[in-house]
């Protein structure tokens, strides 16, 4: 993100990138920030849902793609639904994300989730204290995921090679 | 009230002469020649029969084009003119009038629409608007070989007007008319005039009261000799035409007579006890009453709805025993049926506010401290349930800290209006003012994105409140938090300084928007009016005829054609009293030359024209097997729906005559008719729909040639047949929505000819498909284009051995009898 004061470059071709990838509808948007005003992460974060609506109207790329911010949206569509202009705000949200992770731009904690996956199959570890949990719930101890079967694992391991979702988090599967 | 010579009918004694036309191809500046080359076009008309003369000029309209024209018609011997140019129903009466200047009677001419319908709709279509704007000149050409001259005939305007609502609109109306020595009737539906600036305490930016300014006029209509004041009235149906309108009004039973002298007796006996309306249900009234101190007329009412008596069976007696009056209160009252006869109406039904229930962020509703600026303004009101003392509804405290929320329902693309409510901004100004002037040390927040104050005075009040230290914060709430004793909490951003704010607040008043009226459609049937988008009424041109309808006669005042403020209303208001003041001065007016000509040795008196009539304008006379018929010109309005009815060429509609439309057809299909559209659209609603889709750029496939009629009513199921054996690739059949037919409900008749022809065709093995029926209002341009994309479509995935069979099954068996 670049300092206040410093000027900003801007990418008209972002914008229509970003159009282009289906968010229309961000032409709509009027700046009055019921997006914000509603936001859970908002309250508690630096995130300003209208500012990123902004910046990508104006095309100020590099102020969007490797920010951090972009990252703190729970998706929890509460800007969508108070949007009085029909603004796809997580549509759009989740647009950039692609678009930042094209690039090689993403979150840590993501990225992490992300290495679990294909590393387990699961987003989740599954450790000790799930076992038990599990246990006491009278549940089988592994649940009947990739978890019970290397075979299923396999098999998922193909779907992620198959779509680059490998590459695109930067994590090679071996083999 | 001469009606046309007979010598001068058309086909009765035809002039035999040869068309001499002159064609004109204007440039519209770039708005044309941009888009359509104007000069390849004039050069295209100049080679077709009958034409004399072509040329390309840059503005026809200009005083320096018509007096070429002139000079042409003059110099050539001209008989017929073409001018292509913009749509005929801006400046058709332009032209006409020229040509009458020239000695040349003003039906011999035809206009080609290749702006709105071609080069503001083809803009990137060099080639294909330039084709068809050739095209649409053939069109216009061949049916000008066939224009006959017609003589207009003049009917009388009756000098009484009747005005549809009474607020400060209609009250102006009234007021203008009257003043002009007109009968006025003024017909409200309330039981008193004065409608919503009534309710207003103050006006902006003047700061005046409302009801002291607007009072004075209650009761100036109220007394006025030429005015007549129908309270309690509602519309039920209208017919006839302009200069002569039969308006049927039905008027409630009031139940208190006009010896009541307002003392008020009744009322504080009546033990019911009802939300009161005047009051936004803010405090009660008794089942007699009288909605506020200065109503007009003053006279008390009984809302027999909620009264303990029903009409003459009397269980509660409290108010007859309370009056004084002797015979003033009478539940023998019943309602009543009127006639009114006018010459012109004036539309002022006025609009509702936005209902904020549907927000439920803001908990309007359910929290009683969250009010809209409607009940504000009651609040506020001396004359209001407080006494103009601004307290919180929940516990009768003065608020110490206000947060007023703008935009409420407006500029929404979901829950409420997508426009601008025009008003909203300046009202919560004054307001803040208001409260700021009375308790100074109240605090006042307002939330905005866009503070608009546009008008004569408007900056220097928003000056005042700042002044006076009202903040004014950009970022609208995302919501409200109900708080213990009843505060209401806002959680929004600063969008100047990025950061969120989390306020308290004793009182938030929701800034709504105006929108049309809910029984805005039984208006718009009423008097055939049609609406924008937004549902408001639909003015005739939003530039140069801001105030008249489609219907001719018919004008607009107030918030029924838009959300406007008081000053506003008040000037439309004049305007419209204007307009109609100069059909009433006139006395006459011209209708126009389209009834239709009885041929009567055609006719074999079957009665289907008479059937199919939306006016009762023709009547069976004699009996079988003489039986013929008798047309009454004075109830015709041409649409057209009988000569599409007649089988037996009994009847001949003068300038849309069977021969003109079937040359128009010819013309359209002539090349390539295999990738053509052939649409028929109806003067009043898709021709003007096309025309929206034209000035609103709306683009389109260009395969499309439109032949106007003035209702859909007048497509007679052979036109289409024609177009088919024509080898049309499809045939559109299009006209104003089935409730808002411009002729009551001649476009039934359409619907049941389409259906007809596609039960035949479905019978001949024909692809229905192409055969398409739609609806379009003036306002639904984007309908439209979709609509002829739709087409394109149908057109090039059609099978030419379809349009071969089609054309074959179409050809007439047999040659009919030739005139």
């Amino acid at each position: 993100m670049s300092e206040e004061g410093e000027p900003k470059l801007v990418n008209p071709e972002f914008t229509k990138e970003v159009i282009k990838r289906g968010a229309d509808t961000i032409t709509l948007c009027f700046q009055c920030a019921t997006c914000t005003g509603g936001c859970p992460s908002g309250r508690i974060t630096a995130f300003r849902t209208r500012k990123l609506m902004r910046r990508v109207q104006l095309g100020f790329k590099e102020d969007v793609l490797p920010s951090d911010e972009l990252w703190l949206c729970t998706t929890c569509m509460t800007c969508d639904e108070r949007c009085p202009r029909g603004v796809k705000i997580t549509d759009i949200i989740m647009t950039l994300r692609n678009m930042a992770v094209e690039e090689g731009h993403m979150a840590e904690a993501h990225k992490r989730t992300a290495g679990m996956l294909i590393k387990t199959g699961h987003a989740i570890p599954m450790g000790d204290k799930f076992r038990e949990l599990r246990k006491t719930l009278k549940l089988d101890e592994v649940p009947p995921t990739v978890l019970c079967d290397p075979k299923l694992y396999e098999d998922v391991v193909k779907i992620m090679k198959a779509t680059e979702f490998d590459k695109l988090i930067g994590e090679r599967i071996d083999g | 009230m001469d009606v046309a010579e007979e010598g001068s009918e058309t086909g009765v004694e035809r002039e035999e002469e040869e068309p001499r036309i002159g064609v004109y191809v204007c440039h519209c500046g770039l708005n044309i020649a941009g888009s359509v080359d104007v000069e390849a076009v004039s050069a295209y008309a100049a080679g077709l029969p009958g034409v004399v003369l072509s040329k390309d000029y840059r503005y026809s309209c200009s005083d320096p084009g018509q007096e070429m024209m002139k000079e042409d018609i003059q110099k050539h011997a001209l008989n017929r003119l073409v001018v292509a140019s913009c749509s005929p129903r801006l400046h058709e009466p332009t032209f006409r009038a020229m040509a009458e200047e020239a000695g040349m009677n003003r039906y011999l001419v035809e206009m080609a629409n290749i702006r709105e319908h071609c080069s503001w709709v083809h803009l990137y279509d060099k080639e294909g608007g330039t084709e068809k704007a050739k095209e649409l000149v053939r069109m216009a050409v061949a049916k000008a070989r066939l224009l006959e001259a017609q003589v207009e005939k003049k009917v009388p305007v009756l000098r009484k007007t009747a005005v549809i609502g009474a607020g400060v609109a209609g009250i102006q109306a009234a007021l203008d008319l009257a003043d002009s020595g007109y009968k006025v009737h003024l017909i409200e539906k309330d039981v008193s005039i004065g409608g919503r600036m009534a309710q207003i305490d103050k006006t902006f930016p003047t700061m005046d009261c409302s009801i002291c300014i607007l009072a004075p006029k209650m009761s100036e209509v109220g007394r006025h000799p030429n005015v007549e004041v129908l309270t309690c009235a509602e519309v039920k149906s209208v017919s006839g035409y302009v200069g002569n309108f039969v308006i049927t009004i039905k008027k409630k039973a009031r139940f208190v007579n006009k010896n009541c002298t307002a003392c008020g007796d009744c009322s504080t006996a009546c033990p019911v006890a009802v939300p009161n309306e005047f009051d936004l249900g803010l405090a009660s009234r008794k089942a007699i009453y009288t909605p506020f101190a200065q109503a007009v007329p003053s006279t008390y009412a009984v809302d027999i709805v909620t009264c303990l008596n029903d009409g003459p069976v009397l269980a509660c007696e409290k108010c007859i025993e309370a009056c004084d009056v002797e015979d003033c209160i009478d539940f023998n009252a019943r309602d009543e049926t009127i006639d009114l006869e006018v010459g012109t109406i004036i539309v002022a039904t006025g609009a509702s506010t936005f209902d904020p229930k549907v927000l439920e962020e803001y908990g309007y509703g359910k929290y009683p401290n969250v009010l809209t600026t409607l009940e504000f303004e009651r609040l506020i009101n001396a004359g209001g349930p407080s006494g103009g003392h601004l307290i919180r509804p929940s516990d009768l405290e003065p608020p110490k800290n206000v947060a007023f929320i703008q935009c409420i329902g407006s500029r929404t693309e979901k829950d409420g209006n997508p426009y601008c409510s025009n008003i909203c901004c300046m009202e919560t100004i004054k307001d803040a003012l208001l409260i700021k002037e009375h308790w100074p040390d109240t605090e006042i927040d307002v939330y905005y994105m866009d503070i608009r104050a546009f008008g004569k005075g408007f900056e220097d009040l928003y000056k005042r409140a700042r002044s006076l230290g009202v903040r004014f914060i950009r970022g609208i709430p995302a919501e409200a938090l109900h708080l213990e004793g009843d505060d209401v909490r806002l959680i929004g951003e600063n969008t100047l300084l990025s950061e969120i704010y989390d306020e308290e607040y004793d009182m938030v008043i929701l800034s709504v928007g105006i929108e049309p009226r809910e029984d805005s459609e039984v208006v718009q049937r009423l008097f055939n009016l049609s609406k924008t988008a937004d549902g408001f009424f639909m003015e005739s041109h939003p530039k140069l005829l801001p105030v008249d309808t489609p219907t001719k006669g018919v004008f607009l005042a107030g918030c029924a054609e838009s959300p406007k403020d008081i000053k506003d209303s008040v000037t439309q208001a004049c305007a419209a009293a204007s307009r109609a003041n100069i059909l009433m001065a006139k006395g006459e007016v011209t209708v126009e030359a389209i009834t239709p000509m009885y041929v009567e040795d055609n006719c074999n008196g079957c009665g289907l024209c008479v059937k199919v009539c939306p006016y009762n304008a023709i009547e069976l006379i004699g009996k079988k097997p003489n039986q013929k018929i008798k047309i009454i010109e004075a109830a015709c309005t041409g649409c057209g729906t009988c000569g599409a009815e007649c089988k037996f060429e009994g009847l001949i509609m003068r300038h849309f005559t069977d021969e003109q439309i079937v040359a128009q057809i010819d013309g359209a299909l002539d090349e390539n008719p295999e990738g053509k559209i052939l649409a028929f659209c109806c003067n009043w609603c898709s021709y003007a729909g096309a025309d929206f889709a034209g000035v609103s750029r709306m683009q389109y496939p260009s395969n499309v040639r439109i032949i106007k009629t003035m209702c859909s009513g007048r497509v007679s199921e052979n036109f289409v047949r024609r177009g088919f054996e024509k080898r049309a690739g499809a045939v559109l059949v299009s006209g104003c929505h089935l409730q808002d037919c411009h002729y009551i409900n001649a476009n039934y008749q359409t619907k049941k000819r389409v259906e007809k022809l596609w039960k035949e065709m479905e019978k001949l093995g024909l692809d229905t498909n192409r055969l398409q029926l739609d609806w379009f209002t003036a306002a639904e341009g984007q309908k439209f284009a979709d609509k002829i994309g739709e087409m394109k479509e149908i057109v090039e995935k059609v099978d030419p051995k379809e349009i071969d069979k089609a054309a074959e099954t179409f050809k007439p068996k047999k040659k009919k009898r030739k005139q």
